[in-house]
């Protein structure tokens, strides 16, 4: 597995994550490739335009590359702030009709923006990284911060207010939560999240166009979300590593490499409602761990 | 501000009020000009017959429904436009009469979810689960365990809340809803499905709750006898309107309740002496 593969598999996984925050609080958001796209052109106008930014020759510096992600995940979680309100008031498939919408709009806004370089988009977008691995070991780093933080979010007020929301909002707003707020917050994150890959993934791939978010997108990082499971943050991890390596894996058998694909993700969720990734069995490969580790102490 | 310390007190604002409130559901008008007042302390039963508008006036003084006409006081002051959240950290909490848990979190974090208010923790320490964020933690699952106890209900911390038997889910509702620190508890039929000797034990549940959080509660529920044992006072909904108020001989005594509720067999009211 080359490296490139590698990193587009880890930038698959943070879109998971970003997908997973607002289901985690009940809400089929499928907004994540807009802000992806948002933040992607956030970083492609600063290190391409803006001198500071870009460094000398092909390379740019390493802070520049974590202003951007700020400034790209920071305008994301803005827009994310302005329209939550009362995009959050739909429920259900009216959101995520809503989301794509949302995603369409800044789809066509990134075609015609006087800056934005039309259906060509921006390229010749610095490298922070003189190879692949560089980036690799970079989006490891951030994927690795995401993934504590989902995990810590298990352990807080705000997790729980999230899960109970999901399990039912009538009683969570019963109990004393503000559900629009907490609703708002993990949208926002979710935002955030996708800005700051999508500043990260501009680098990568070195050109940005329209494209970068677009319906299919949403349908794909959702269904990395589905196939994985919804319910833990290492199910969207592993749906969103699997299913962006497929497509390239599969690549030998040909044209029937996206028939094998679809059929992937169809059965799936047949055979796996819950997804890849359910309490069962992270109970089980816990257990079998444990099992492991005392193993060599028995006598 | 219940008492100043003058011989003459004014007397203070009921707990709650309900003034006139109507709703009304395209052409089903469900409660019409019903008025109430809860004082502090007391257990005040509202019972009637099937679609009385018993459930829509939980859910009005609760802030999940809006009524068409009326208002709610707490304290004296309106509630209205404040919604179920708000109302909640007010001191108003419920069940509800199909039983609304958190069913794939455990018994334990459904008690934590109603802990909400108290669970606030600086975001910094709470992230990296740091000492002070630890003890805090330590505290609220105490808190938990302690309500858990209270309704029996320790034992099966760890359960799946959808794995539960019935009779406890129903008891997990009341924990949940007494971990909000109310005031004022609503409860809504929870004696439904209980056989003679679990709705004795829900009686005495309720006053020793009612005694221990120095509540007043609102119960609606179609078991009379059980009724004019429990509560200190009775108010009888039929077709929205309010036909009876007053202490349980008082209501049991009223001719419009014996027709509208009992349909004529009076005898019924006395089965519970």
């Amino acid at each position: 597995m080359d490296a490139a593969l590698l990193e587009q598999m880890l930038l698959g996984a943070l879109l998971a994550l970003s997908v997973f925050l607002p289901l985690r609080c009940g809400q089929l958001s499928l907004a994540t490739p807009g802000f992806y796209a948002v933040g992607g052109y956030v970083a492609a106008l600063l290190s391409t335009d803006v001198p500071a930014f870009a460094g000398s020759g092909a390379t740019s510096p390493l802070a520049a590359l974590l202003a951007e992600m700020v400034l790209g995940g920071s305008l994301a979680g803005l827009i994310a702030l302005a329209i939550g309100g009362p995009v959050l008031r739909l429920r259900g498939i009216y959101l995520a009709i809503a989301t794509i919408a949302l995603v369409e709009i800044l789809r066509v806004l990134n075609l015609n923006l006087p800056f934005t370089g039309g259906a060509m988009g921006i390229f010749g977008i610095p490298q922070p990284f003189e190879h692949a691995g560089g980036y690799v070991l970079f989006t490891l780093g951030l994927l690795a911060v995401a993934c504590w933080l989902c995990q810590r979010l298990e352990a807080v007020r705000l997790g729980r207010a999230m899960a109970a929301i999901r399990d039912d909002e009538l009683a969570a707003a019963s109990v004393g939560i503000d559900t629009p707020r907490t609703k708002l917050i993990a949208f926002v994150a979710s935002a955030v999240l996708a800005g700051v890959t999508g500043a990260l993934a501009a680098h990568f791939f070195n050109s940005w166009n329209a494209r970068a978010g677009s319906f299919d997108a949403s349908i794909t990082t959702l269904a990395f979300v589905v196939f994985g499971g919804s319910r833990f943050w290492p199910g969207p991890v592993l749906g969103g590593l699997v299913l962006t390596a497929l497509p390239e894996l599969l690549r030998p058998v040909g044209d029937l490499r996206l028939i094998l694909f679809g059929a992937v993700i169809l059965l799936g969720p047949l055979f796996f409602p819950q997804g890849l990734v359910t309490a069962e069995r992270l109970r089980g490969l816990a257990a079998l761990l444990g099992r492991v580790r005392q193993a060599p102490q028995a006598p | 501000m219940s008492a100043s310390p003058g011989g003459i007190t004014p007397a203070p604002a009921p707990l709650m009020q309900v003034e006139a409130i109507s709703c009304r559901f395209g052409g089903l008008l469900a409660l019409d000009q019903v008025s109430l007042e809860l004082a502090e302390g007391e257990i005040f039963g509202l019972i009637g017959p099937n679609g009385a508008g018993k459930t829509t006036l939980f859910n009005v003084i609760s802030g999940l429904t809006t009524p068409s006409g009326g208002r709610c006081l707490w304290r004296g002051v309106p509630t209205t436009g404040l919604g179920a959240c708000g109302l909640n950290r007010l001191g108003i909490a419920r069940t509800f009469q199909n039983l609304r848990l958190f069913e794939s979190l455990s018994v334990r974090e459904n008690v934590l979810v109603g802990l909400h208010h108290a669970a606030r923790a600086p975001l910094l320490g709470a992230l990296l689960g740091n000492g002070v964020f630890r003890r805090h933690q330590g505290r609220l699952e105490a808190r938990a365990m302690e309500l858990l106890a209270l309704l029996e209900l320790e034992a099966l911390a760890d359960q799946r809340a959808a794995d539960l038997p019935y009779g406890d889910r129903r008891r997990l509702e009341i924990a949940r809803a007494l971990a909000t620190a109310p005031k004022l508890l609503l409860l809504d039929e929870p004696a439904a499905g209980m056989n003679p000797a679990e709705k004795e034990d829900l009686r005495q549940l309720i006053g020793r709750i009612r005694d221990h959080f120095a509540l007043t509660v609102l119960i609606i529920e179609h078991h009379v006898p059980l009724m004019i044992r429990l509560c200190d006072r009775l108010a009888v909904l039929n077709f929205g309107r309010r036909i009876a108020l007053g202490s349980p001989a008082e209501v049991r005594r009223d001719p419009r309740v014996i027709e509208a509720y009992l349909g004529g067999q009076a005898s019924v009211a006395g089965e519970g002496q």
